[in-house]
């Protein structure tokens, strides 16, 4: 794994969903991990900063969303172009109760982190057995 | 790792795929920002774009720090290569894993109009941007006229 070369992927358009604000929406790759605690979400976002997005949790679906500024190419002429630039959006169901207020979220270099945290009631439990 | 050339005025392929940029331009960008085709085959993708200065050199390489990106010039050709570390808390398991890591690395080799002994590099929010700018003698110039 260490040493693998990097093949790439085409950024996957979102078709589902259709949009109110202009320009391309693509999908984030997502890695999601599960501890007993939490569940951790992080999204590959490249060009989003932390004011330009937006994390709902509502009836166990979670959203994510981030916009990129567009700006930055005014005045650019493309002169060869391998990948496209747009939004980002994505939404999953949640199999775990989330607490929605306790919710972390944190964008560090285009990545964004998100720490969910399981509702009390929802983490495992250990029943102990009692000798008759 | 791959090199890929351009000349952009004469390039055959370049034509093609400009003439593909202004179809895609008046056909489904309602933004009129082409950014046009993605995916030929080496990570990490890459954007060129220009401006009077010179060029921009984008790529999206996000959750790396700014150490972990090596950028190298030789001659006129431009090699941008690091490695992406995945890292997770302990204790727990992966449901999806869709974030590539590992090493890329990419060379591309700019115009010979192009002074890469003053390009500069600059990392933000997870998009690595290399301007590249003009020699002197290449840019575009006014050019006064003296009164008689």
């Amino acid at each position: 794994m260490a040493n693998q070369e990097l093949t790439p992927r085409e950024k996957q358009e979102l078709t589902r969903d259709e949009q109110t604000r202009p320009g391309r929406t693509y999908v984030p790759d997502v890695d999601i991990y599960e501890t007993t605690d939490s569940l951790w979400l992080w999204a590959d976002m490249p060009g989003v900063d932390e004011h330009s997005l937006e994390v709902n949790v509502a009836d166990g679906v979670l959203s994510i969303a981030g916009w990129v500024a567009l700006q930055d190419y005014d005045n650019l002429t493309p002169v060869y172009t391998e990948y496209n630039v747009g939004n980002y959006a994505r939404r999953f169901t949640l199999s775990n109760e989330i607490e929605a207020e306790r919710i972390k979220a944190r964008m560090t270099n285009g990545v964004l982190e998100l720490e969910l945290p399981k509702a009390e009631r929802t983490k495992p439990r250990q029943i102990s057995v009692a000798a008759s | 790792m791959a090199l890929f050339r351009f000349s952009p005025t004469l390039d055959p392929i370049n034509a093609l795929l400009n003439l593909q940029r202004e179809l895609e331009r008046v056909v489904d960008n309602p933004l009129g920002l082409d950014l046009g085709l993605s995916g030929r085959g080496v990570s990490p993708a890459v954007n060129v774009f220009s401006d009077r200065d010179g060029y921009m050199v984008r790529t999206e390489v996000p959750g790396m720090s700014p150490e972990q990106i090596n950028i190298e010039s030789h001659g006129r050709t431009l090699t941008i290569s690091g490695k992406r570390e995945s890292g997770a808390p302990q204790g727990g398991s992966f449901h999806r894993r869709e974030r590539s890591s590992g090493q890329f690395s990419r060379s591309l080799q700019l115009p010979a109009d192009l002074d890469l002994s003053r390009a500069e590099a600059s990392y933000k929010q997870g998009m690595l941007t290399v301007r590249i700018p003009k020699r002197e003698e290449a840019k575009p110039r006014q050019i006064t006229i003296k009164a008689a």
